[in-house]
């Protein structure tokens, strides 16, 4: 009877190390997750309401594929040439703002077959250095460094970032309007626009409230 | 096989002990240079402390002009507290009667949260991006969102007037964020937003807020008043002085945002430890009490046995709030918009006490390398950066 009732004890005081010990039960991935390779639009198990790789690939894909279908594009003699113009951000999110226009641009590049052509004027200082090493013999040419080969815009893409921010008890709610023009530029028109946008929210654990 | 069996349950016993889930690596020991000692504990301390160090080796590199480091820690440290919406284990377990707040991943209270997105800004606008930096502004204003008392609710000055200064020059309209501004100034009033202002100087002196603990259980977050000798600031560049008034003060910012909810669940974890605790004394002394009569004995011993459970779960439960502090901020922070030719100048920034006097010793000199239109140069000192810098 004694033995009986010092095993029940016994496996009390068992259970009770085996419910302090055992910390990581109840812990999701203990031990981590090892790293996986996604698609870049595709939604990551780590995520928050600003700007991210799945948004930046659906709307630069969106607005390659309107671009295209633009009439003094599609419809042009010759090829048009664009200049990237740098992206404004009017969001609470930092953002990469090459990122965008870069992402469009090859978008365009790899979908256009050649219809639009961009002029890289962030180069523009090594380009200048070039032709000056050039027109000073130091270094060979192909052609008459002396004549002006660079080219002028026909248009300009360029790109906002605006976003709508609310936040309550319930949680945080952020709304961006990815929004792009191509303007001519002679002429100062908007000939093309078109617009994205995203709304994402979310609630953080009470532990950070 | 008896005599085996016990052995055999001793062992898994200690084995599954020895099963935690997160092991602590003891750091490199200490060198007296906190850059190195914040960098090594970043990589070497526990995981849910690695914002903490990541925020105050920033800072520590920010005062010694090595701003590329800071932009670094930042990033990192506000890649990890923008994805905190969701689900968060440690979070979770945090919230648990048995663990304590400090078991959660350090994130920072909203005004230290405020101050990883300011620094921040300060980086991006040094970098030629004002818009980034307005949008670490305004993350860091919607940090502070949700107070108990809405009057207190995104209620800095600078940050307001910062976004309406990288509005002006980036050619929008910051009047609505100017006028919040300026009806937000307590302490004092921020001047008239000059577009042509070239030279953008960040000034922050004190030493901030500490937390600690009150409460019977400690499970009360309270905060530490923070000091400062230093009251106002002064600017001298090319003979001319600028006078720096404070228009932020972090204690102010830390004390007035009212209750959290974690401190409904601390005072609920408080409140099951002293019901347990209760219920334990209670029950092992009336069960002892039973256990002496032969004919209550075995029910006594029940009794007894489960006010020891209970005294055991009230002396596992751990009410008490998370101290962990970003301990190196400043208390009061101060700005000044300069308009000078492009070119080198020697800024000198001095230390004023409530009597306007100087202090000495805490002047700081910067040679600084003005560009031309329409950049802006970005400078930032704080009374504890090293001197004489180059930015």
């Amino acid at each position: 009877m004694e033995t009986k009732n010092l095993s029940k004890i016994s496996l009390f005081i068992l259970a009770a190390i085996l419910a302090n010990g055992c910390a990581s039960s109840g812990v999701r991935n203990p031990s981590g997750v090892p790293v996986t390779e996604m698609k870049a639009d595709e939604r990551g198990f780590v995520a928050g309401t600003g700007v991210e790789s799945q948004d930046l690939v659906a709307v630069t894909d969106k607005m390659a594929r309107s671009i295209l279908n633009v009439r003094q594009i599609a419809n042009a003699q010759g090829t048009p040439r664009i200049v990237l113009d740098p992206v404004v951000n009017e969001t609470r999110f930092p953002i990469n703002k090459t990122l965008f226009l870069d992402k469009i641009r090859i978008s365009l590049n790899s979908k256009s077959q050649s219809k639009v052509s961009f002029l890289a004027r962030d180069r523009m200082d090594a380009l200048e250095k070039e032709r000056r090493l050039k027109q000073a013999g130091q270094v060979t040419s192909s052609s008459d460094p002396n004549v002006v080969e660079f080219k002028g815009a026909d248009f300009f893409l360029t790109g906002k970032l605006q976003g709508m921010t609310t936040k309550t008890a319930a949680g945080t709610s952020d709304y961006i309007l990815y929004s792009f023009q191509l303007i001519d530029a002679r002429t100062s028109d908007i000939v093309w626009e078109d617009s994205a946008e995203i709304k994402k929210q979310g609630l953080e654990d009470a532990a950070y409230r | 096989m008896k005599c085996i069996r016990w052995p055999i349950i001793l062992a898994m016993s200690l084995f599954l002990v020895g099963c935690e889930s997160t092991r602590y690596v003891p750091g490199k020991p200490l060198t007296g240079d906190p850059l190195i000692d914040g960098q090594n504990a970043i990589e070497s301390g526990p995981p849910k402390d690695r914002v903490l160090w990541q925020y105050r080796t920033a800072v520590v590199a920010m005062r010694r002009g090595q701003f590329s480091e800071a932009k670094r820690l930042l990033d990192d440290a506000l890649a990890r507290i923008g994805n905190v919406l969701g689900k968060d284990p440690s979070a979770r377990k945090a919230r648990g009667y048995f663990s304590p707040e400090a078991k959660k991943t350090f994130i920072g209270e909203p005004y230290e949260r405020v101050m990883a997105y300011y620094y921040r800004g300060i980086l991006y606008w040094m970098d030629g991006e004002p818009d980034n930096a307005r949008a670490c502004f305004r993350s860091a204003a919607l940090e502070d969102s949700g107070t108990a008392d809405k009057k207190y609710s995104s209620d800095y000055v600078l940050l307001d007037y910062l976004d309406g200064l990288a509005s002006l020059k980036l050619g929008g309209d910051g009047s609505d964020a100017f006028k919040r501004a300026e009806a937000e100034a307590r302490l004092s009033h921020p001047p008239t937003a000059d577009a042509k202002a070239n030279v953008l100087v960040f000034v922050e002196f004190g030493q901030g807020p500490t937390k600690y603990a009150m409460g019977e259980n400690a499970e009360l977050l309270m905060f530490r008043a923070g000091v400062s000798s230093a009251r106002a600031a002064q600017v001298l560049v090319d003979q001319k002085t600028y006078q720096l008034r404070p228009y932020d003060d972090l204690y102010f910012q830390a004390t007035t945002r009212g209750g959290r909810v974690m401190d409904h669940i601390l005072a609920n974890k408080a409140g099951f430890k002293r019901t347990t605790d209760v219920v334990g004394d209670v029950g092992l002394v009336s069960g002892l009490v039973l256990a002496t009569r032969k004919d209550t004995q075995v029910a006594g011993l029940g009794v007894a046995a489960a006010g020891l459970l209970s005294k055991i779960a009230s002396a596992s439960t751990r009410p008490e709030a998370d101290i962990r502090s970003w301990d190196n901020l400043p208390l009061f922070l101060t700005f000044a918009a300069l308009e000078l030719a492009p070119g080198p100048h020697t800024v000198t920034v001095d230390f004023l006490d409530e009597g306007s006097r100087l202090l000495g010793g805490q002047s700081k000199i910067i040679t600084i390398n003005v560009p031309d239109a329409p950049a802006d140069k970005v400078v930032y000192v704080s009374d504890k950066s090293s001197t004489p810098q180059t930015q």
